[in-house]
């Protein structure tokens, strides 16, 4: 559908992939029925990052607070509902992670 | 010269100062009333909800603000702000002032710019008057809570804040999305959805809550924008009615817009749901009472029964609204609390009596899916811990709240939900923000989400001491926990010299 308006009605995103340069956002979720933490975690990180470094760096010390979490047992990697097969030493780039993409996992 | 009634003067001052342009094409002196598809046949067939005239008017006013400001000097001077239920409930106050108090002013604005711009001068003047009225309330629910300034943290700065404290920008672009819209979805965003459908939602607990609690001024300020507010309802239905019956082809135009703005409204009213069932420490109903009151008995089968007559039906998504009744509250206080670090009030962890009133309100979903957590959150601080989130929150591309909303039916499952658009992605946390996004994409896709621009470096600096300095919180001061705050402190020091216990 398109907008009501007088004139053209066209705008460039705030946030697209080009504004964060070589990093992008990355969405992460912690899959959880007790949904400590209240939603999932927005981090900006360099497309070139290897995965095992995101994960330690950023994904690790987001869910540390909770005493229950587990770092070694994530499982169940996944990109917007499809299997990731996690290679740590891979980039996000390289692993099909793109900006904005929502990543999730499990810890049981 | 005869006494004339007060409908004949009104005609005489408003209707009768009327005329049709005969030199330019009104179609030049009103460019906005057209481009939204809205038929417009007879303007002169607008019923004038109120037959007010601007004598009449200031009057009503002038009389209502000297009650108001007779009660707030009598509070400021007998140091009535000791005599609230407890301190911790001015941060309902707190999120009211930084959350609400611009919206009044938005509109002020935007009703004084329709004012000008609709063709009718029945409809024109009704705009006027809820104009003024809008700059009014803005301007007494400062005075109104600038009392209590003098004496509690988190008062200060909320003009800034509310164009740039995260939780914020939910309210902030919510009006923003309708006043950069045409002025008849304005007016069914406004004027109906969110003055009508989903006022007593949105007033009334703030107002019951002030007077559960002890606090007068707000109460007194309740009433004293009580009688603009039943106005505003009253044209907010006459809104509708009017286009509805003035071509059949507004029929399917006004309906996209209630179905959108129930829906944003519905949203925006997460933050109220959580103030009612956490921050009053004397509770007046439940979120779920005060939904089904004034939502599904008063909306629902009042209001849209009358409505199907013109072929409108209850707005879309409506269902999963209902079903948010059990858990909406729950999980957003949850979110400001794990959050509390960001923000410029303070939360709290759940007492047992707190807890005992929610288990008896919701039975079926606070002791299974709620509790646990909150006391989990409970034995963390009793062992010097917090629950806080460290790190930034995904947000909704719509209603920019935090991703917390669960998938309908099943309250342990976030609701993921997006969309590619010209090569970008969108998130959205309902099925209701994604078919807002779904029919105006170019718009959302301009939303500025305070964790994207934190992230941009548009928000102070990286590091959060940077983005709370910018925000205009004082850290230590305005957020963390109620428990540790200066707000309890000084309200123990003046309860114990009083000899009164306080919580």
């Amino acid at each position: 559908m398109t907008i009501p308006a007088l004139g053209a009605y066209e705008f460039t995103p705030l946030d697209g992939a080009a504004a964060y340069g070589d990093d992008q956002l990355v969405i992460v979720h912690r899959e959880d029925p007790r949904l400590w933490f209240c939603a999932a975690a927005t981090f900006r990180a360099p497309r070139a990052m290897p995965f095992g470094e995101f994960k330690a760096a950023m994904i690790d010390g987001w869910c540390g607070s909770d005493p229950d979490y587990d770092p070694a047992a994530a499982t169940d990697w996944r990109v917007f509902d499809e299997p990731l097969d996690v290679d740590p030493s891979k980039t996000l780039a390289e692993l099909g992670i793109g900006h904005k993409a929502l990543v999730t996992f499990r810890t049981p | 010269m005869k006494k004339l009634s007060m409908r004949e003067r009104y005609n005489l001052l408003t209707r009768d100062l009327d005329w049709t342009p005969s030199y330019v094409d009104p179609a030049e002196v009103y460019p906005f009333s057209r481009y939204e598809g809205i038929k417009i046949h007879d303007w002169d067939a607008w019923e004038d909800p109120f037959r007010l005239t601007v004598d009449a008017y200031a009057k009503y006013q002038a009389e209502k603000d000297k009650r108001l400001y007779a009660v707030l000097d009598s509070f400021a001077q007998s140091q009535g702000h000791l005599g609230i239920s407890d301190a911790s409930y001015l941060n309902a106050m707190k999120l009211f002032l930084q959350g609400v108090t611009k919206l009044e002013y938005a509109a002020h604005r935007h009703f004084a710019y329709l004012a000008r711009h609709l063709d009718g001068p029945g409809p024109r003047f009704a705009a006027l008057c809820q104009s003024l009225d809008e700059l009014r309330h803005a301007q007494t629910q400062i005075h109104t809570l600038s009392n209590y300034n003098k004496y509690y943290e988190g008062f200060h700065s909320w003009p800034k804040m509310h164009d740039r404290v995260w939780y914020l920008s939910v309210p902030k672009s919510f009006f923003d999305d309708a006043m950069t819209a045409g002025p008849f979805e304005f007016l069914t965003a406004i004027s109906f959805s969110f003055e009508y459908l989903l006022t007593n939602l949105l007033f009334v607990p703030f107002m019951s809550g002030a007077s559960f609690n002890g606090d007068l001024p707000t109460m007194t300020f309740g009433f004293s924008a009580q009688s603009d507010e039943s106005r505003h309802m009253t044209l907010g239905l006459e809104v509708i009615k009017f286009l509805l019956e003035q071509d059949e082809a507004n029929v399917p135009i006004v309906q996209g817009w209630i179905d959108k703005w129930f829906w944003r409204g519905h949203r925006l009213n997460a933050l109220v749901a959580q103030m009612m069932d956490y921050m009053l420490p004397k509770k007046v109903m439940s979120w779920k009472e005060a939904f089904e009151l004034y939502f599904e008995q008063q909306m629902m089968q009042g209001l849209f029964p009358d409505l199907a007559y013109y072929g409108i039906t209850p707005p879309r998504h409506v269902e999963h609204a209902i079903l948010e009744k059990d858990i909406v509250s729950h999980q957003t206080y949850w979110v400001l609390k794990q959050f509390t670090f960001a923000a410029a009030f303070h939360t709290w962890e759940v007492d047992d009596d707190s807890m005992a009133w929610l288990s008896a309100q919701y039975p079926d979903t606070f002791d299974t899916y709620f509790k646990p957590r909150l006391l989990k959150s409970r034995e963390q601080a009793a062992n010097g811990m917090h629950s806080y989130f460290l790190g930034l929150p995904q947000l909704c591309q719509v209603c920019q709240i935090p991703m917390l909303f669960t998938e309908p039916g099943d309250p342990t499952t976030i609701c993921f939900r997006h969309r590619e658009y010209k090569g970008e992605t969108y998130h959205m946390c309902s099925d209701g923000c994604q078919w807002i996004f779904d029919r105006e994409p170019e718009k959302y896709i301009q939303a500025w989400l305070p964790v994207h621009q934190i992230y941009l470096g548009n928000c102070g600096g990286p590091s959060v001491p940077e983005v709370l300095s910018w925000y205009g919180v004082e850290e230590g001061v305005d957020n963390h926990p109620y428990e540790v705050s200066p707000d309890r402190k000084s309200w123990d020091e003046w309860h114990a010299a009083a000899g009164v216990a306080g919580k």
